[in-house]
């Protein structure tokens, strides 16, 4: 009684927190009921919670009592499964050491609970309101696509690619795709390439099946006429056999040496590109997902993509693409609102 | 909880600020209240107070008037004794004259005072000393004296001489 009150006399403020590849940018809403008084952002050169950082964020929640930081999670082990069923998400992985949590009783987004406390250890000093996970923003993001398309919908951030396939509404597959491993974290990669050729040589009846679904595809795409272009599928699935391993360990040998990232937007949008693909490919053959045909792709782009990855996934793997600007920060912020209700 | 991994800290708008701006309003209408109490109070105490005195005041009024009409008795009593020893000294004197009148040869057995008279009862040892020197003194003061003599048996008489005075001769004089 008393807390509403003043809550409604006193103005609320948003920090949203996203830490980049570099930097951390803070950004911060002031709102007067719905309406948003004032903002603020700012960009770091650090990664950790510095003085400067901290000062910042105390500065801007020393306006009210009533403020609410906000971070996205960065965790490299989070995801999302299909169903809210518990018995459900063990066919996928133990869910014991992970956080997860229902969005709106269809599906279920988890992160690792270590890393979760981890960050909540670092920002301590200021304290954190919201985590939220990548997936549940893009499933806001493109509610009213997710609801009636089937398609694969991407968000691109800095570092990380959130990757997810619905169809109408239902979570089939979704990925949480890191940039830029470290170096054992590549080896292990390395390992679960391996893995997955091992899974291929095992499963020889599967690749048989495969050329099956390949000729369906073929099929499907005789409504495109173009028989060059078919020529281009049949190099793909030949990459996907035997010379993938090959061309996997080549971009990943190419990414993780230095850890340098170009700044030219070709060689991340390349990358990206792989990883998508990568995951496409792990999302048709891994039977424990229902398979659908991927035709369109919805990208909520965060970063400010150059062209290159369009064409790409247009290119190689024919997909209609659909690109969307989102300002991170801002959804961020809107998610913190929802939250409150 | 709808979309986050963690539930928002609990907010307040009990700030430090707030706290202190609480506090020092609550100091401040609790040090008006106990003012306030305490006015009320003394108001009380005046008031009992009041009614005490004017009670002490109508006892004490009372206490006058008791007073005022003791003084007054006291008064009329001293008036009353002043006269009743002014009587007594007159009567003194009267009775001291009186034996002053007596001379050394007669000799009074009973003496009766009365309001307006005296009644003397006595021998002598005969009619003349009483009458010159006795019954004489007493004629001069009183305005009626009557004497009777009876003998005794020695020769002397007994005597009773009774004297009044009249009043309406006084109020002449």
């Amino acid at each position: 009684m008393f807390d509403k009150l003043f809550g409604a006399l006193y103005l609320k403020v948003f920090v949203n927190i996203i830490v980049g590849r570099t930097t951390i940018t803070v950004y911060v809403e002031y709102c007067s009921g719905d309406e948003v008084t004032e903002s603020f952002e700012k960009t770091f050169e650090t990664l950790n919670l510095t003085k400067a950082v901290e000062e910042y964020i105390s500065l801007h929640t020393a306006e009210s009592p009533y403020f609410y930081i906000s971070m996205l999670d960065k965790s490299q082990f989070q995801g999302a499964l299909p169903s809210c069923n518990a018995k459900e998400h063990a066919k996928f992985i133990d869910i014991s050491s992970y956080q997860a949590a229902c969005y709106k009783n269809a599906w279920t987004y988890y992160t690792l609970k270590s890393d979760l406390l981890l960050v909540q250890k670092e920002y301590a000093r200021v304290g954190l309101d919201f985590i939220f996970s990548p997936f549940v923003i893009l499933a806001e993001f493109f509610k009213e696509k997710i609801d009636v398309h089937t398609a694969m919908f991407v968000l691109v951030e800095d570092s990380f690619l959130s990757l997810s396939v619905f169809e109408n509404g239902e979570l089939l597959f979704a990925e949480h795709l890191d940039m830029f491993y470290k170096e054992e974290a590549a080896e292990l990669l390395i390992e679960d390439a391996m893995e997955d050729i091992g899974i291929n040589i095992d499963l020889e009846n599967s690749i048989d099946l495969e050329d099956i679904d390949a000729d369906e595809e073929l099929g499907d795409l005789e409504d495109f006429g173009d028989i060059e272009d078919l020529d281009e599928i049949d190099e793909i699935d030949e990459f996907s056999d035997e010379k993938e391993l090959d061309s996997l360990m080549t971009q990943k040998e190419e990414k993780h040496p230095s850890y340098s990232v170009s700044s030219e937007g070709f060689s991340e949008d390349y990358q990206r590109f792989s990883l998508i693909q990568t995951s496409v490919k792990h999302f048709y053959k891994n039977p424990k997902y229902k398979s659908v045909f991927i035709e369109n792709v919805y990208i909520a782009d965060a970063v400010g993509l150059g062209g290159d990855l369009k064409h790409y996934l247009e290119d190689e793997m024919f997909l209609n693409v659909h690109i969307r600007k989102m300002d991170l920060l801002h959804e961020m912020c809107s998610m913190a609102k929802k939250e409150l209700g | 909880m709808k979309f986050s991994y963690i539930a928002p800290r609990k907010k307040s708008a009990l700030t430090p600020e707030v706290q202190l701006l609480f506090a020092f309003f609550s100091v401040t209408f609790f040090m008006l209240f106990m003012t306030y109490a305490f006015l009320l109070f003394k108001d009380y105490r005046f008031s009992e107070e009041k009614a005490s005195v004017i009670a002490q005041r109508e006892n004490l009024e009372v206490a006058l008037e008791d007073m005022k009409k003791r003084i007054v008795f006291i008064q009329k009593e001293q008036v009353l004794a002043e006269k009743v020893f002014t009587g007594n000294v007159v009567l003194k004197d009267s009775i001291a004259n009186l034996f002053d009148l007596v001379p050394q040869r007669i000799t009074l057995s009973q003496a009766q005072i009365l309001q307006n008279g005296l009644i003397l009862y006595g021998i002598t040892p005969n009619r003349d000393v009483y009458n010159f020197m006795l019954h004489a003194p007493l004629k001069s003061i009183f305005h009626r004296s009557y004497s009777s003599f009876y003998p005794e048996e020695n020769g002397w008489l007994r005597f009773v001489s009774t004297n009044y005075i009249d009043e309406e001769k006084l109020n002449e004089n």
